[in-house]
């Protein structure tokens, strides 16, 4: 798979400031934005806090997983960010999260299957120990990119 | 073991593709066969065969939304959220293997 297809540049921050979920949605959000993925910025917000209620995005391994399936979306897009300290976040094993991925995806599902079809491998791969492994230490957009190969 | 499953979730989104891998994973690990239907954003995938389900000996739907169970009639059948598999794949198979055993 070609996981640079689906992991843009513009939308990806290694270096978050972001002390809370809040904080962390709002930057991932703004970023997909600014790279043109969002038609509505604070309706798309909305609907990432939708999701949120109906169940636990944190993964495990302090990852975090927030998405919003949303009239507000203009394009499939994935925004990767990540903290120097941990965010308190509802997660499976209990822990806070550090990296973070947030998904948008329009609510039609229509105009971009193949790109829906990237975001599946790609959430595939975070059930892996290996990718979830070395996503640990990723320091660089390059970094990124090899821990989903 | 023989496993079919069937992961979805909500949005159809992550989660349904996620507890697909952790699925596999753990039946690798715990020395079984396994097939995961993905009913998600992008439809069903990796569809169950009619001669896949008769072959099994268990069918595991992990779903936070209504599948049709019709298919599986006669079949051992378990049913829990996808919660369940995201925290623990291994867990949760392994619970299946207790369950079948006593039955036998």
């Amino acid at each position: 798979m070609a996981v640079e297809e689906i992991l843009d540049r513009r939308a990806i921050d290694l270096n978050m400031e972001a002390r809370d979920k809040d904080q962390v949605i709002r930057h991932l959000a703004g970023l997909l934005d600014s790279a043109g993925y969002i038609k509505d910025l604070e309706g798309y917000i909305e609907d990432v806090y939708v999701r949120e209620k109906e169940g636990i995005t944190g993964i495990g391994g302090h990852v975090a997983i927030p998405h919003g399936k949303s009239d507000a979306v203009g394009k499939v897009g994935i925004a990767v960010g990540r903290t120097r300290e941990m965010v308190p976040w509802e997660s499976y094993d209990g822990e806070p999260s550090r990296l973070f991925f947030l998904f948008a995806v329009p609510s039609g599902g229509e105009g971009g299957k193949d790109h829906l079809r990237l975001i599946a491998e790609l959430a595939g791969k975070l059930g892996r120990d290996k990718t979830m492994d070395r996503l640990q230490t990723a320091e660089t957009y390059e970094d990124l990119l090899e821990a989903f190969l | 073991m023989k496993i079919l499953a069937v992961t979805a979730c909500t949005a159809g989104i992550a989660h349904t593709y996620i507890a697909k891998e952790k699925l596999e994973n753990a039946a690798r690990e715990l020395g079984d066969t396994i097939k995961v239907e993905t009913q998600g954003s992008i439809g069903v995938e990796n569809e169950l065969t009619l001669e896949e389900i008769r072959e099994a000996d268990v069918v595991l739907i992990s779903a936070d939304i209504r599948v049709n169970k019709e298919r599986f009639k006669g079949k051992p059948l378990v049913d829990i959220p996808i919660s369940m598999v995201m925290k623990s794949p291994k867990g949760v198979l392994g619970k299946i293997h207790e369950k079948l055993e006593k039955q036998e």
